[in-house]
C-alpha cells in the first residue's frame, strides 16, 4: 500500500512546487530535491531486502563476492548519477546534467575494468 | 519518515515570497532581498542535511565506500 502514499505525497508536493515556482524558482528546486530524497529513503528498505536475497543466492551458487560487490557499486553509482542529473535537468541546467552523466559513465567503466580483464583472461585460457 | 520537512520547506517558500512582495510594496527592496536570502539559507540547511542522510544511506546499502 506504500505506493498509494508515495503517489499521494508526490502529487501534493508537486502542486506545492507549482505554487512556489512562479514566485521563487530556487525554492521549487530545493523542494523537488527534498521530495526525491524522501521518496528514495522510503523505498530503501525494500531495496535492502532484494540485495540481501541476491547476496544469499550468490553465496549458495558460490559466486565470489567480488563480482556481486562490483555490480552493487555500479548500481549505486548509476542511481546517484541519475538522481543528480535529473535534478539538475529539472532546474534547467542541461549542460551540468550532461557532465554529471559523463562522470558517472567514466566511474562505472573504471569499476568494470577488472571484470573485463578477468573475462579476457578466461577466454585466452580456453583457447588451445 | 521526515514528511514534515517537505511541508516545512514549502511553508518557508510561500512565506518568503509573500514577505518579499510585501517588503517590495513597502519600498524596502534591499530588506526583501536579504529576507529571501535568509529563507534560502534555512531551506538549504535542511536540504543539505537530507542529502547527507541520503548519501550515507546509499553508501551503506550499495557498499560504495
Amino acid at each position: 500500500m506504500e505506493i498509494v502514499q508515495i503517489v499521494g505525497l508526490g502529487f501534493i508536493v508537486t502542486l506545492l512546487i507549482l505554487i512556489i515556482r512562479t514566485q521563487k524558482p530556487e525554492f521549487a528546486v530545493q523542494l523537488s530535491l527534498a521530495l526525491a530524497t524522501i521518496i528514495f529513503l522510503l523505498v530503501l528498505g525494500k531495496i535492502n531486502l532484494v540485495i540481501g536475497l541476491i547476496r544469499d543466492l550468490a553465496d549458495k551458487a558460490n559466486v565470489s563476492q567480488m563480482y556481486l560487490n562490483t555490480i552493487l557499486k555500479i548500481i549505486g553509482i548509476a542511481y546517484i548519477t541519475e538522481f543528480g542529473a535529473q535534478v539538475c535537468r529539472d532546474a534547467g541546467e542541461g549542460a551540468v546534467a550532461g557532465k554529471i552523466e559523463f562522470a558517472g559513465k567514466v566511474l562505472v567503466m573504471v569499476l568494470a575494468i577488472p571484470i573485463i580483464a578477468l573475462v579476457l583472461e578466461t577466454i585466452v585460457k580456453l583457447l588451445p | 519518515m521526515g514528511l514534515d520537512i517537505l511541508f516545512k520547506i514549502a511553508g518557508v517558500g510561500i512565506l518568503i515570497s509573500v514577505i518579499h512582495t510585501a517588503l517590495k510594496q513597502a519600498g524596502k527592496e534591499d530588506m526583501a532581498q536579504l529576507c529571501t536570502l535568509a529563507g534560502f539559507a534555512i531551506v538549504l540547511l535542511w536540504v543539505v542535511q537530507l542529502l547527507g542522510q541520503l548519501f550515507t544511506t546509499v553508501q551503506g546499502v550499495f557498499k560504495l565506500f
